[in-house]
């Protein structure tokens, strides 16, 4: 009778098992068709961007940024690794001054999710900073990101480098941020 | 045969034939309790037990599966990654095994009526090692798989999650308080400390799990708000505290109002050992329950925060037309806190649990019935022989104790016995030193054993109530009479 009990008890959590499985190659399904999604989005500001020639000329920031943009989708999805760095090379290679225009930083994975800034750069300045994608894996983390990115923002536009104070309570944040940030700077070339 | 010195003619063999009853009532089973009652009860009963086996290990399936379902496994892409996993399922199932532990602590009736108080407690302990394991693996693997994601060693990782993870602060000294909880209950340290020290200790059980919910549900992606899985953990960790706090605390409290317990008289039994009456009312609700037992607390100075939990030794006497009458229990090892019994005045109230235990008709799976109680444990015994069905000759009584002034509450055994039609043994006398150590020396010399007194002990239900230890002797021959597990009762009173 003991041994009846085990095997209902068997039997029954592997069906469980069994349909948590089931339920998560579903959703496993549908997340790679989100992170499919962001590619086609990092591809459309790509092709938003479009002209790689832009990167030369002073004028067109925005088709400047678009090369980077393009390669920092593909980074964004490997997680980690800049390959937007390779886009500030391009852009370091046009001339020795900073170009006006976006540049995007690598996207930074953290526990609590990926972190991507962008920055607007006219006349060798920093006048703007976008995140693209803060730390959003769950409600704290949104919270943290909400509170943390602002803060960040006047920050860098005072101090015109990532060379700043983090914010407490929110460090993984910006660590990620700032990297993110570093990246951009560096593929500025400021 | 010397050891069995039956204060009365019959002797073993022979049925005591029904005499005059000494108790109002016939004693008779009634018609319903036939042969086919018993065994669906029994199967009634296994069935029940199967499902709380399903249910406890479907819950930690279950655990697991909330993970799965959110695309857990896809996620595992990189050794750090694969570490954070293992570190999340190790704390769901962990927290699983918290919950089923305090399930099985909360005394609730239905676990009770299907393997009562004593086994569902010895899965609580069984399963208090493995839920630490599971948690602390949780926070090592997170702490080594947060760490490798971010170029960090696991101990920075720690520290930098206590100092800047909100919650994680809490779910640190949570950890901290399962360490306290489930280290002071291993044995070899329990026995170190007084039980008011354990108990304690074992309060902050809540604090421990308290503490630990706020990272569970912030932390975690895997709960976040909007998710299925998120309402999933808030009912099962809402179940279970509604379970504690209806069954631990509001039903005490209707119990002990509903009865208005007074303390009405205190005798003294034998030598070390105390009856204490006490009277009340409804206690027609509390029929059946004779040979289980009840959390007494007597509301005196110096008394009221002591819990002793003691068995009825009696069937409560219902005497009024709104159940008015008097419970009995008989306290023996009168230890530091039980013997300012004996100086209880009347009148004092009396809060009370329960009631507790299988020691019960609803553990009878057959319509024989053998009960076999040594000392103090003999007097639920009592009790059960004055309700549980069975007809003249089907039922044996063997009491074991040093000397014969130990066989507590013989005489009204005896009355019983004599009225019933019971096999009724004396069994007092030194141990046996050389096999069945439940047994007298005498006997044992003698060649008598378990089925020489009760040769059709396979085909009856055996009660088994004493000492640990002597409890032990009689389980092991028992079983090798050939008596099945689902035949076996016994209450432990160590703990």
């Amino acid at each position: 009778m003991k041994a009846r009990g085990t095997l209902a008890a068997a039997v029954a959590s592997a069906g469980i098992l069994l349909a948590g499985w089931q339920a998560g190659t579903q959703a496993g399904g549908a997340s790679t068709l989100a992170s499919g999604s962001n590619t086609t989005t990092a591809g459309s500001t790509g092709s938003s961007g479009t002209g790689t020639s832009g990167a030369g000329s002073s004028g067109s920031g925005s088709s400047g940024s678009s090369g980077s943009s393009g390669s920092s989708g593909s980074s964004g999805s490997s997680g980690g690794s800049s390959s937007s760095g390779s886009s500030g090379s391009s852009g370091s290679a046009s001339s020795g001054t900073a170009t006006a225009g976006t540049y995007q930083g690598a996207a930074v994975q953290t526990r609590f999710g990926a972190v991507q800034v962008q920055i607007t750069v006219a006349s060798g300045k920093i006048t703007d900073v976008t995140a693209l994608h803060l730390t959003d894996d769950d409600r704290k983390s949104i919270q943290i990101s909400n509170r943390a990115a602002p803060l960040l923002r006047t920050e860098v536009l005072a101090a015109q480098s990532a060379d700043v104070q983090t914010i407490s309570g929110a460090t993984v944040t910006s660590n990620a941020y700032l990297t993110s940030l570093q990246a951009a700077i560096d593929a500025a070339n400021l | 045969m010397r050891t069995q010195s039956l204060p009365a003619p019959p002797a073993h063999n022979s049925p005591v034939r029904p005499g005059p009853s000494l108790r109002s009532g016939s004693v008779t089973p009634p018609a319903q309790y036939s042969s086919g009652w018993f065994g669906r009860q029994r199967r009634q009963r296994l069935l029940r037990a199967d499902l709380l086996t399903v249910i406890a290990w479907g819950s930690v399936a279950a655990a697991v599966a909330l993970w799965l379902a959110d695309g857990g496994v896809a996620g595992v892409s990189s050794v750090a990654a694969a570490f954070t996993a293992a570190g999340i399922v190790a704390g769901l199932a962990g927290m699983d095994l918290v919950l089923l532990m305090l399930l099985l602590a909360a005394r609730i009736p239905y676990i009770d009526r299907t393997i009562g108080h004593d086994r569902a407690l010895e899965f609580h302990r069984k399963l208090g090692k493995p839920s630490l394991y599971l948690l602390l693996a949780h926070g090592f693997l997170l702490a080594v798989g947060y760490g490798m994601a971010e170029g960090l060693d696991p101990v920075s990782e720690s520290v930098s999650l206590w100092q800047q993870v909100p919650d994680m602060w809490l779910a640190f000294v949570s950890m901290a308080l399962f360490i306290a909880v489930v280290v002071t209950s291993l044995v070899a340290v329990r026995r170190r400390f007084p039980y008011e020290f354990w108990y304690v200790v074992h309060l902050l059980t809540y604090a421990a799990v308290g503490t630990s919910l706020p990272h569970q549900f912030s932390v975690g992606g895997l709960f976040a708000e909007g998710t299925w899985q998120r309402w999933y953990w808030l009912a099962i960790c809402i179940a279970t505290g509604a379970a504690l706090v209806y069954f631990r605390v509001l039903q005490p409290i209707l119990a002990t109002s509903r009865h208005q317990l007074t303390v009405s008289r205190v005798e003294v039994e034998a030598p070390g050992v105390i009856n204490i009456f006490m009277a009340g009312r409804q206690l027609d609700r509390l029929a059946e329950t004779g040979g289980r037992f009840f959390i007494w607390r007597f509301l005196a100075p110096g008394l009221w925060w002591h819990p002793h939990p003691f068995s009825l030794s009696a069937e409560p006497a219902v005497t009024g037309p709104d159940g008015e009458g008097t419970l009995r229990v008989t306290v023996g090892n009168l230890g530091a806190g039980s013997a300012q019994l004996v100086r209880l005045r009347k009148g004092t109230k009396v809060a009370i649990e329960g009631p507790y235990g299988l020691l019960s008709t609803a553990a009878r799976t057959r319509k024989k019935v053998v009960m076999i109680g040594a000392g103090i444990g003999i007097t639920p015994l009592r009790a059960l022989l004055e309700t549980t069905p069975f007809a003249p000759g089907d039922a044996s009584v063997l009491l074991r104790g040093h000397t014969e002034q130990e066989l507590y509450l013989s005489s009204e055994i005896l009355d019983l016995c004599r009225s019933r039609g019971v096999r009724l043994f004396h069994l007092p006398g030194p141990r046996s030193r050389i096999r069945s150590s439940w047994l007298p020396q005498e006997a044992v010399r003698g060649g008598y054993g378990l089925t020489a007194f009760v040769p059709d002990v396979a085909e009856s239900d055996v009660y088994v109530c004493g000492p640990a230890g002597w409890a032990d002797s009689v389980i092991s021959d028992v079983r090798q009479a050939g008596v099945p597990e689902e035949q076996i009762h016994h209450e432990r009173f160590d703990w």
